[in-house]
């Protein structure tokens, strides 16, 4: 007797709403890791301090 | 929850909670409690912080807060979906899946824990972990089902943010940031129970050993006099040991004594709608008391406010 192949199944699609929701999302999340670049940028130059720039060429 | 959010979920585990229910993850509210006792750890410290560090360590601390808190929610959906004040929340309603809740909060647990580590010192970081631990597994998964003095014990993961904040500043824990870990530790206890009391009948849906479902109401009244007594005097310590001035001495005074008031009428008052509004009323102003006092500390040693008494202790 033949196995039978698994039932394949379909995600149904996402509406525009819940797509809207999601890109609302995306955005949202796009800016925290923005504001974490500049947070991080800015924690650095206080915590190196002015050495940041004596480094050798 | 949406009904195209009801026919897709078995298919596809993708939810569409927007930014805001992630925030929502947070405990926004509780996080402000956190930012304001931090920072009062942290300005009552002996010693100074470079103000962008501690705008930086603040942030990752109430950072580490909300996940804690996160985490707390995804534990305890089973039981949010049974009780009226928590059933909107993002997971009980359907907008957050379980799985999302739970790495967004393990992630930002870690985040948080990392970065205060790098901005500030390892005594710090290592705090804010031990904090969310104790609120997320000691508090949320053992103590909050198991026993009545739950929230008692639970208490404390509120009250370690000010000495995390003073290990900020100073590398170190002293007797300033104990005091107001006993302040907050004291005080949740009238803060939760009075809410207890009202939300009985939801507590003993979700099963959840509360005092007022397992010693009853009357013993729970008597307890938050009690707590209060203890606590009122215990706020005031800070103005005695020299880092509250006296504004703050009669604020913690006149508010400790409307906090021991609305206590005892929340123990004499035991039937109907007067029972049901003293709880309300020790509620709603054990918040107003415990941010009133945290900012009077702020603006007193941040904005020379500060007219201090004679130090008496410390």
């Amino acid at each position: 007797m033949s196995e039978q192949p698994p039932k394949q199944v379909t995600p149904a699609p996402f509406s525009p709403e819940d797509m809207a929701r999601r890109r609302r999302r995306s955005v949202a999340l796009a800016l925290v890791l923005g504001g974490l670049v500049i947070f991080f940028f800015v924690v650095t130059l206080v915590k190196t301090g002015p050495a940041i720039l004596n480094r050798p060429l | 929850m949406s009904a195209a959010f009801e026919t897709r979920s078995d298919a596809l585990t993708a939810s569409t909670g927007e930014a805001r229910d992630f925030f929502a993850l947070l405990k926004p509210r509780v996080m402000s409690l956190v930012v304001v006792t931090a920072l009062t750890g942290m300005i009552t410290a002996p010693g100074s912080v470079h103000p962008v560090l501690g705008l930086a360590a603040l942030l990752a601390i109430a950072v580490g807060a909300g996940a804690s808190g996160c985490l707390n929610m995804w534990y305890d959906a089973d039981i949010d979906a049974l009780m009226s004040r928590t059933a909107k929340r993002p997971i009980p309603s359907g907008r957050v899946l379980p799985s999302e809740a739970l790495a967004f909060g393990l992630t930002l647990s870690v985040g948080s824990v990392l970065v205060l580590g790098l901005v500030a010192n390892a005594l710090s970081a290592a705090m804010l972990a031990f904090t969310i631990f104790f609120y997320a597994v000691v508090y949320s998964m053992w103590l909050k089902r198991w026993t009545p003095q739950n929230i008692v014990i639970g208490g404390a993961a509120g009250a370690f943010p000010p000495m995390i904040g003073e290990a900020v500043v100073t590398g170190d824990f002293g007797w300033h940031s104990l005091v107001l870990f006993a302040i907050i530790f004291l005080w949740t206890p009238p803060h939760f129970w009075a809410l207890a009391l009202v939300k009985s009948g939801d507590y003993a849906r979700a099963g959840i050993p509360m005092m007022p479902n397992v010693a009853g109401p009357q013993a729970t009244r008597r307890q938050i006099v009690l707590y209060s007594l203890l606590m009122a005097p215990v706020a005031v310590l800070p103005a005695l040991m020299g880092f509250g001035g006296l504004i703050y001495l009669a604020v913690s005074v006149s508010t400790g004594l409307v906090m021991i008031g609305l206590s005892i009428q929340v123990w004499l008052r035991t039937e109907g709608p007067a029972a049901t509004k003293a709880c309300w009323s020790l509620f709603g102003f054990s918040i107003v008391y415990l941010f009133l006092l945290f900012a009077v500390l702020i603006a007193e040693n941040a904005f020379g406010l500060m007219w201090a008494l004679p130090k008496v202790l410390g």
